[in-house]
């Protein structure tokens, strides 16, 4: 086999990253679909045609609810036909339960289990439709889905993750807009979607899943005073039974029907008080509409999310006393959008119809409305879904042609069959309407018999907004299945290569291996730590299949870290010799023992990350040492948070000085960190003194400088430390050294060349690291600041096992022990897969006006603080660990030595990751109609997307790091080269400073 | 590591070989302390590991802990200069030297910490330390070359070797595997520290204790094959 070049090793290795990089964003684009939404809220430009560009401008800002109210009466031209609303939510309640399936009646226990809605319906009192929901069939999106008329995608929660409030154009708003009174009662999503919106509520959590009855009793023992109260324009009832009684024991449980006629008694103490009783005590002004919706339906088994038949049949249910349908036969097959909800009751309670709905007013809804009004309010629907289409379709070309200068005879000519492609399509139907509703309009008042030409409006209108409506939640809900087979197969593909260029290495540094050194121990077999390395991968395959797993990802990642350190500590066991033999045993039991004490630093301070932050989802509410030290008070905080500080600072420093460069360049690197560790520990004592950051001007700028010069002095480091390398003079001193040989010795130089760029390197990597550390003291929250030291100190303590290879590990192995520490660490610092724990409050540091970018950028540094940690800690590795000297290429050519050194260590973080990345990529498809897709795994996958970046990122900063030292060595090598000829240019202080570096180099 | 197992070999061959049926007998012994030890926390107090686990692990390990260290200390090394009472002593010492290396052990890998969990987990540890360390010192004492032989290296020569090692890694892996389900929510009583990862661990020590019955009674049909296993 001929050995691998660099360049195409790194041709091959840029083509894997490229492939991966287009697979999984073309993934992400295809399975969360970021859909443009309209900002803002609907007013009263809502009720002009979206042809009408008039540069008139409402300005409503000013104007009073009642204002508002009276406003859009009249620019609606229709007026509410209800004035108060009892929104009546029953988690999880099928529709078939109420309506039956197709077309047939529900059973007979279902039917006398509801009674009372039963003879609503029967009587032409109610109209129930089955309402189909869109997935995820989970409560938060569905409810939102009813009051905004839109299917919102998982990026849109992912994107405002800091707030769990309804921030789109919505029902509520609307209402709370033209001054209504609002009540809840029952689930408190409803209080996490609108924190501030209602007059009174009683919340109860959905979280205990067990209880049936308390959660129910709690709504509805407020019910008796709440309907006799008239303070209120809209009541929310939101039941949370039907879906725990549902998890308990599925749809058939026995639970199932005294559930059912308690809901039912409810309805009958509704309808009897509030919606038969207009009439009698209150007047024609208080009309009370009744909905009974459900958020989704059930499986079988009583589960919801997914998107089968079963959950999305979801039921929407309208009773006032304007539905009575006489020939109405209850238990036709009737169907509608969960979404159709929204825009129906805007129509009748008078507000604008909110900007994102892709809902369609349902007609039968509309009964109580004349002929006039129903076409207006077709009118407006269409309106608001044309100004939705055009914000998706830039280009849609048919709002200019809804005006009315034609001649009836031109009109009727303008109506075509529509086909064709999309927007033609659309455009078509949208005219089509357009114009039947002007001739109507022109036929009405010349008091035409225009019944006919009605119908026919109505049926343009329809569809115009059904096809419209269909296209517009497809855009969300659809999988293009062809571009994620695309993306994936990238993904595999890319993952393939860089494992290939893995084992290609493998099997040539195994040969290396055969050749250079004598067989002391079997280098082709696999010893224990590197078959659970690769058990570690498989575990972690595995546990991504399972939502538990994702949730408590933290104690796999500690489990499995803890345990590869006690193998190899097992593993150092097995090389301490047999009894207290001679002195050459003296120098080995000291390695030894810094080995243990390295183990027994990682084990502890592993252990101490691992209880600092329960983190997880299911017991987070179990003590840890961060809620602990939160209660004793803040100074303890404070104190720890110095201490740290000044622990990170020195050991800084302490790692700086063992470096063998030049003293003053040395020294100055260490003020430069001094200076700016005292500058984070002062920024810490003045301005954190609050559990929230102050944002005065002063810390603002402070924060700056602390950047500026955490920055230069890193950046300033790397680049000089390759030029300040004593390696100049090594060629010259190869050749005068008569211990060496008589002639300049080709091997001596290249191992000055190999020493000169382990030095700089080593510089570098403690340069990056320090500057890190400090950078994370001062972004992450004052509790975290003992696991960065801890992280510090792990980083230490590996750097100290491997820096003497005497147990051959694999230098594999050991690039894959340092990735799974800083995974371990990523969730010691109380990280977790969903998105609630990214800490935004860090991410203002230092930011003096809101830019997306750099709050980005720094909310990314610190939620990744550490495996970007341990990646930037492989420059450090890359100097200490022992077997670059193994395979010495014959010329000290920039292209080998660069292969021996940076492609192991940036390859397997890769693999790995590219494993982990393809794999979870498959669970999520899989998956897609999982209950937790969007609540576990859709998290997760944007963890692991997250990742993959931070990857990228970190070892592209160590390859650069390598590629710039290796050049500027072999580059100052061939200078001195030339030199050396020149003996006199060499100044004194080089070779001072290189006796100095060779003294120490010989001890 | 050649020439010393040559070593093992020739002393192993002067030490009391264990018979198949000493092997069977040995294992059925420790298999039913534990057995009747749950009996009897049934039977007389009426406790499971479930519903008081410290208190069952209690009364397991005090059963256990005379039967085994009795039983091992028979099968000592260097019988000639060890007398029996010594070994008995050096198993006794052993049990809470290697409890305390297994709680360590144990809380490193994740193991609760706090007042709740402290009875549990020091009568969980004196336990596994019956299952892997206190034979081990009642039968090597403080030789350092048989300790590396077992636990670091697992390469078990002659019969009392595969009794001794075994059972133990089998206790110790199956108490890892044991740890598996302790954070997942199924609400499950086991799942609480330590319970599951005794289950894993008792699991493991019987599946030790079958596969070392079946290497003794193969070793015991060819005896020339552990030398070249040795090798």
């Amino acid at each position: 086999m001929s050995a691998m070049t660099c360049t195409r090793l790194t041709i091959w290795t840029l083509c894997g990253v490229l492939l991966q990089m287009i697979g999984f964003s073309v993934f992400v684009l295809g399975f969360f679909p970021v859909k443009p939404t309209l900002v803002g809220v609907s007013g009263p430009e809502s009720y002009r045609s979206p042809a009408n560009r008039s540069t008139e401008d409402f300005n409503f800002t000013g104007t009073s609810s009642d204002e508002l109210r009276s406003l859009f009466w009249e620019l609606s031209k229709i007026p509410p036909s209800y004035d108060r609303l009892i929104f009546m939510v029953v988690d999880g309640l099928p529709a078939e339960f109420v309506l039956g399936k197709d077309g047939q009646p529900p059973s007979i226990a279902m039917l006398d289990a509801m009674p009372y809605t039963q003879s609503l319906l029967a009587n032409g009192m109610a109209i129930g439709y089955h309402a189909k929901a869109a997935p995820p069939t989970v409560t938060m999106p569905r409810l939102k889905a009813m009051v905004s008329g839109a299917i919102g995608g998982f990026l849109d929660v992912a994107f405002n993750f800091h707030t769990q409030a309804l921030v789109d154009d919505n029902l509520l708003g609307q209402f709370f807009r033209i001054g209504w009174k609002m009540v809840m009662l029952g689930d408190d999503t409803w209080l996490k979607l609108f924190p501030q919106l209602f007059l009174r509520h009683d919340a109860v959590s959905s979280f205990f899943v067990k209880d049936t009855v308390l959660v129910d009793h709690n709504v509805s023992r407020h019910l008796p005073s709440e309907l006799n109260q008239d303070d209120w324009n809209l009541l929310i009832l939101h039941y949370l039974g039907v879906d725990h009684v549902g998890h308990i024991g599925g749809r058939k449980s026995v639970l199932m029907v005294p559930k059912l006629k308690e809901m039912d008694e409810v309805i009958k103490m509704i309808h009897r008080n509030n919606v038969l009783s207009y009439d009698k005590d209150r007047g024609q002004s208080q009309q009370t509409l009744l909905v009974i919706v459900s958020d989704h339906g059930m499986t079988d088994g009583g589960n919801h999310g997914g998107s089968s038949q079963d959950e999305t049949d979801s039921l929407a249910l309208f009773i006032g006393p304007g539905f009575k349908v006489p020939q109405y036969s209850s238990y036709t097959h009737k169907s509608a959008n969960q979404v159709d909800i929204t825009p129906t009751l805007a129509i009748l309670f008078g507000v604008p119809i909110p900007l994102n709905n892709v809902g369609v007013v349902i007609a039968e809804g509309l009964d109580s409305l004349t002929d006039d009004q129903r076409l207006r309010a077709l009118e407006l629907n269409s309106w608001q879904l044309l100004k939705l289409l055009a914000a998706q379709l830039p280009d849609l070309s048919c709002l200019s042609l809804a005006s009315d200068d034609h001649d009836d005879d031109d009109r009727w000519s303008t109506i075509s069959t529509c086909d064709g492609i999309l927007k033609g399509k659309l455009c078509c139907l949208y005219s089509n309407a357009a114009v039947l509703h002007n001739l109507w309009r022109s036929k009405n008042i010349l008091r035409f018999n225009s019944s006919d030409l009605y119908n026919q409006t109505v049926w343009a209108y329809y569809d115009f907004l059904s096809s419209a409506s269909v296209w517009l939640s497809r855009r969300v809900t659809d999988k293009p299945v062809g571009q994620l087979a695309l993306a994936l197969l990238a993904m595999f593909l890319s993952c393939l290569v860089v494992l290939w260029l893995l084992f290609c290495l493998q099997r040539e540094s195994l040969k290396e291996t055969l050749c250079c050194i004598d067989l002391k121990y079997d280098v082709q077999r696999w010893s224990f730590d590197e078959i659970f390395a690769l058990m570690v991968v498989l575990i972690l395959v595995i546990s991504m299949g399972s939502s538990s797993m994702i949730e408590e990802e933290q104690y796999i990642w500690h489990f499995v870290m803890s345990t590869f350190c006690c193998i190899l500590f097992r593993k150092a066991m097995q090389s301490i010799p047999v009894g207290m033999q001679s002195s050459l045993g003296n120098g080995l039991y000291k390695r030894r023992y810094s080995e243990i004490s390295s183990f027994l630093a990682l084990l502890i301070a592993g252990r101490i990350m691992r209880g600092w932050h329960q983190g997880g989802v299911n017991w987070t509410h179990f003590p840890d040492i961060s809620k602990w030290l939160e209660h004793a008070g803040h100074s303890y905080i404070k104190s720890i948070q110095l201490l740290s500080g000044i622990l990170i600072i020195s050991l800084s420093l302490f790692s700086f000085s063992m470096s063998r460069l030049n003293r003053s360049f040395i020294f100055q690197v260490k003020f430069t960190f001094l200076i700016s560790g005292l500058l984070v520990l002062h920024h810490i004592m003045k301005y954190q003194d609050n559990t929230f950051l102050s944002s005065s001007y002063n810390a603002t700028v402070m924060a700056q400088v602390i950047y500026a010069i955490l920055g230069v002095s890193t950046f300033g480091t790397v680049l000089a430390s390759p030029w300040l390398t004593p390696a100049l003079i090594c060629g010259e001193w190869a050749s005068s050294d008569t211990q060496l040989s008589a002639s300049p010795s080709m091997d001596a130089q290249i191992r000055c060349v190999l020493a000169g760029t382990r030095e700089s390197s080593y510089l570098s990597g403690w340069a990056y690291i320090s500057c890190w550390c400090l950078l994370q003291l001062l972004l992450q929250q004052p509790i975290n600041s003992m696991p960065v030291f801890l992280l510090l100190v792990q980083i230490w303590a590996s750097m100290n096992y491997f820096c003497n290879d005497e147990l051959h590990h694999k230098q594999w192995v050991q690039v894959s022990a340092l990735y799974f520490l800083g995974m371990a660490g990523h969730f010691g610092l109380g990280n977790t897969n969903t998105l609630a724990t990214i800490d935004v409050a860090g991410a203002f540091i230092g930011i003096s006006s809101y830019s997306t970018l750099f709050s980005g950028v720094l909310m990314f540094s610190i939620t990744y603080a550490s495996p970007m940690l341990f990646l930037l800690s492989l420059v450090l590795y890359i100097s200490v660990e022992g077997t670059s000297f193994l395979g010495i290429p014959d010329d000290a050519d920039l292209g080998p030595l660069l292969k021996m050194r940076v492609a192991i260590p940036c390859l397997v973080p890769l693999g790995i990751n590219s494993i982990l990345l393809t794999v979870y990529t498959i669970v999520l498809l899989q998956m897609r109609n999982h209950l937790f897709i969007w609540s576990v795994f859709s998290p997760k996958y944007l963890y692991v997307c997250a990742t993959t970046v931070c990857i990228y990122i970190g070892l592209s900063i160590v390859a650069g790091t390598q590629i710039y030292i290796c050049w500027v060595c072999s580059l100052r090598r061939r200078m001195g080269m030339s030199l050396m000829t020149d003996t006199n240019k060499i100044s004194q202080k080089w070779q001072r400073s290189y006796f100095d570096w060779a003294l120490k180099e010989g001890q | 590591m050649k020439k010393r197992s040559d070593e093992y070999s020739v002393q192993n061959n002067d030490t009391m070989k264990v018979s198949a049926f000493g092997a069977l007998w040995l294992h059925l012994m420790c298999g039913f302390g534990v057995a009747i030890a749950f009996w009897v926390a049934h039977q007389f107090y009426s406790i499971n590991l479930i519903s008081d686990p410290a208190h069952s692990l209690l009364l397991v390990w005090i059963v256990e802990c005379p039967i085994v260290i009795l039983l091992y200390s028979l099968l000592r090394d260097n019988s000639a200069e060890c007398s029996y009472l010594k070994a008995v002593g050096r198993g006794i010492l052993g049990l809470p030297a290697g409890a305390l290396v297994i709680a360590l052990g144990g809380i490193a890998l994740g193991a609760p910490i706090g007042t709740r969990y402290l009875l549990g987990t020091i009568n969980w540890s004196l336990l596994m330390s019956l299952f892997t360390f206190a034979p081990a010192a009642a039968v090597f004492g403080s030789s350092w070359a048989d300790w590396r032989r077992i636990f670091a290296n697992t390469r078990p020569v002659g019969s009392v070797d595969y009794m001794l090692c075994l059972p133990a890694h089998g206790a110790v892996i199956g108490s890892w595997f044991g740890a598996w389900p302790m954070p997942l929510d199924w609400e499950r009583p086991w799942q609480e520290w330590p319970v599951c990862v005794t289950y894993g661990g008792l699991a493991g020590y019987v599946v030790g204790m079958v596969a070392s019955l079946c290497f003794v009674i193969f070793s015991s049909r060819r005896p020339q094959q552990q030398h070249v296993k040795a090798e």
